[in-house]
């Protein structure tokens, strides 16, 4: 069931109706049986492997020793690497239940935070089952936390006319984002890295500059839309994006960037990692290597390369995402080896870090970074991230014509300029919808209902009919 | 609560508003250089081509108004295909008091192939309510219509236009000069044409595509409407490629059937294997463009002595 379906709305109306008429104590048996009946919607055969995850978790965490965790990881990780890269194993590609890498990463956090004695197991099977399988959270993240999450599906929720209206104008903002703007360049991006050769450098930046829009307003709009459904049921969920095109750095871009997914591999991989035996072995041999390096520095090399390797290829058995993965944890590398270096340069050239211009080149230059790594994700094939690269540093004239061929994959002629002006226009109105949000979270003023009216008028002419799936629906 | 109820009547008013004014008067929209409204604007006219982007690439206009002084029109849109042309044809004819020589369609045998669709939003744009109801039920009664193609057609498509026009109309009708394209465009080169993939093998013929070219013949008898199809020349690889011969020899076959006249691509001296001619299979460059326009006329002019 998408989530840009009318099945999805009419089950939206359904399940408030529903929980808010119920008695307050049994509230949660309705979103248990809501994210059930949600999964089955999309294949009911597959909800047997949610079973058996959730089964398996709690029952071997009810006593949580070593051996029990393990295990949890193994079914679980088991399930995912069969469906996820069966192909590659040589299986018959398998369609993958809903949702299984993050009830997965749900599963496993829970399991690790029970065997760190940082939460007491649940005993009761039922609550556990509506914490993995809370419906808005289920096809995408944000990844939720056991102890953020479980007091809140347990309270009681009245009906609150504010949470309905804030939540709706949330989700009128994600259908913005993922229908208008997420759709419309889909396009442009489609047409230029199918077939890379084919085009310049120029346009060549500007689909990867609109693949940075794409990513962002399609996975950030899926977060407002169950961000806002979940606000409807008095549940908030854990936000996952705080403006990250707008980071000064690489490291606070993945701060910023899918944060759930980023602090579930800090807490239950990184920082594991960081202090293991082996990676305190492993750092002193290095150690003997480069006899200046701090110690500090040594021992985050290994836990960062696996980390991002890992980000890396959860995405899928491909190069490209390895390689991404690999680019990021190089990079990351690289801005922790280099720091004190580069505070001393900054400090030799009085390079003052609080101008508005040195944010803007900050800002700027980790977007380009960014952009670079998001591009060898999106290429189809290692040969085409080679293309590309080659016809952007090689093919970097700006002129008439090479900016009337950067339209062209918008159509010929007449839509081009008119779909590119659209567009510019829509993306200066999403940041001005964004800033609102965020600077006026509490308050629900006039200028809200202006933009509510402003982005029904832009989904209900611009939108894309049937851009239905989201793209990280797809991890 | 009343300012949500005045916020979402606000937003469908406008919605409405939007829609109605794109489905019934886009059509008296100010185009210049292009389309069917400024057509009839130009008064009396002696050839007037109804076609796709082929006679648009491929009509020098310059060279055709020297030939009739002035009295010609190219109305041509994207990947045009015959119900649309013959929805055209009625439009003109209804919506002009103006007197037309000679109506030019185009014979292009690969437009038997088409599906009934929206191949440019501008045919939206340029058509009455009545000519786009008409185009709709065509393409309903082809079968390939579900409600988001629905919505596309009366709602989202060319709204990009619709809103962006004062900016973008003053920048686009200096690419057309009375409907063909005005750009110099050159030829990729003969190693780009000779090697240029494609593949019309699986192409079938669609029914309404047929059954429109006969409408079209009616529509000119019953109006008196004297009138002429033309092929326009594709590079030679199209030109001598085994589907493309099949659908020619069949629209030829209707043509004759009803005997109406028709201009082929061989009747015409033009080198369909000279390269420079090209932009791609069956788009000219501005120098192929110039070469075959003169060619026509003298056609075009000899069957009218005749």
């Amino acid at each position: 069931m998408s989530l840009v379906s009318l099945p999805f709305f009419i089950f939206i109306c359904v399940l408030l109706i529903l929980y808010y008429r119920m008695d307050s104590k049994h509230q949660w048996k309705i979103l248990l049986l809501a994210g059930l009946f949600f999964h089955a919607w999309s294949n009911p055969y597959l909800i047997v492997f949610l079973l058996i995850s959730i089964f398996a978790a709690w029952k071997l965490m009810l006593n949580p020793v070593k051996s029990h965790f393990v295990w949890v990881i193994v079914i679980n990780l088991g399930i995912l690497i069969l469906f996820k890269y069966s192909v590659n194993l040589g299986v018959k590609d398998l369609a993958a239940p809903l949702g299984i890498s993050y009830y997965t990463f749900m599963t496993i956090g829970y399991a690790h935070d029970c065997y760190d004695k940082k939460i007491e197991p649940q005993k009761n099977l039922f609550h556990y089952a509506l914490f993995v399988s809370y419906f808005p959270q289920m096809t995408q993240g944000p990844i939720g936390v056991y102890q953020e999450m479980m007091p809140q599906f347990l309270n009681t929720h009245s009906f609150d006319p504010d949470n309905i209206k804030k939540g709706a104008y949330r989700i009128l903002i994600g259908l913005f984002k993922k229908l208008v703007i997420a759709g419309r360049v889909a396009f442009y991006i489609d047409t230029v890295y199918s077939s890379p050769e084919n085009f310049g450098g120029l346009t060549l930046i500007t689909a990867t500059f609109f693949y940075l829009i794409q990513l962002y307003a399609d996975f950030s709009g899926y977060m407002d839309i169950v961000c806002g459904i979940s606000q409807m049921l008095g549940i908030s969920l854990k936000e996952n994006f705080q403006r990250p095109y707008l980071a000064k750095s690489i490291p606070e871009y993945w701060r910023r960037w899918h944060i759930s997914l980023n602090d579930w591999y800090r807490v239950h991989v990184y920082m594991p990692a960081v202090t293991a035996g082996w990676n305190r072995k492993l750092s002193k041999t290095m150690g003997k290597i480069f006899k200046k390096a701090k110690k500090g520095t040594l021992r985050l090399i290994y836990p960062t390369i696996l980390v991002w390797t890992l980000t890396g290829i959860w995405h899928g058995a491909k190069f490209s995402y390895l390689a991404w993965g690999v680019y990021f944890a190089v990079i990351m590398l690289m801005s922790f080896c280099t720091q004190s270096y580069v505070k001393k340069i900054n400090e030799k050239i009085h390079w003052n870090k609080d101008s508005i211009f040195v944010k803007i080149f900050q800002i700027i230059r980790t977007m380009i970074i960014v952009a670079v790594g998001e591009l060898i994700f999106r290429s189809e094939s290692f040969s085409d991230t080679m293309t590309i690269f080659k016809n952007i540093f090689t093919d970097t004239r700006i002129s008439g014509s090479s900016i009337a061929a950067a339209m062209t994959p918008f159509g010929n002629g007449n839509q081009a300029a008119a779909s590119m002006l659209i567009i510019a226009i829509l993306i200066i109105m999403q940041a001005v919808v964004e800033i609102s949000k965020e600077r006026n979270e509490k308050a629900f003023t006039g200028h809200r209902y202006v933009y509510a009216a402003l982005m029904m008028i832009t989904i209900a002419l611009f939108g894309v009919s049937g851009a239905s799936n989201f793209m990280y629906q797809a991890f | 609560m009343k300012k949500i109820v005045i916020t979402v009547i606000t937003a469908l008013a406008v919605i409405c508003a939007a829609v109605i004014f794109k489905n019934v008067y886009s059509c008296e929209m100010p185009i210049k250089n292009r389309g069917i409204r400024d057509a009839i604007n130009s008064g009396d006219l002696e050839v007037v081509f109804l076609g796709s982007s082929t006679f648009r690439a491929n009509v020098d206009m310059p060279l055709m108004d020297e030939a009739y002084n002035g009295r010609v029109y190219d109305i041509s849109y994207g990947g045009n295909e015959l119900v649309a042309t013959a929805i055209q044809y009625e439009e003109i004819k209804k919506r002009s008091p103006h007197d037309y020589g000679l109506f030019v369609f185009e014979l292009g045998p690969m437009m038997l192939t088409q599906e009934v669709s929206l191949s440019d939003s501008r045919v939206i744009w340029d058509l009455s309510w009545g000519g786009k109801r008409k185009l709709w039920e065509s393409m309903r009664s082809s079968g390939k219509t579900g409600l988001s193609v629905m919505y596309e057609y009366f709602v989202t498509s060319g709204m990009d236009d619709l809103i962006t026009f004062p900016v973008t109309e003053p920048f686009y009708s200096t690419r057309y000069y009375k409907g063909a394209k005005t750009d110099e465009t050159v030829s990729p080169g003969k190693d780009v044409l000779e090697t240029e993939e494609f593949d019309i093998s699986k192409e079938e013929f669609v029914k309404p595509q047929e059954d429109a070219v006969y409408d079209i013949i009616k529509a000119c008898r019953s109006d008196g409407q004297d009138f002429i199809f033309v092929e326009s020349p594709c590079y030679h690889r199209l030109q001598e490629d085994g589907k493309y011969k099949e659908c020619r020899e069949r629209y030829i076959l209707l043509l004759e059937k009803e005997d109406v006249p028709y201009i082929l691509a061989d009747d015409v001296e033009f080198d369909t294997a000279c390269a420079d001619f090209f932009e791609d299979m069956n788009h000219m460059s501005a120098k192929g463009r110039k070469t075959y326009t003169k060619e026509l006329i003298r056609v075009l002019k000899e069957r009218k002595e005749k």
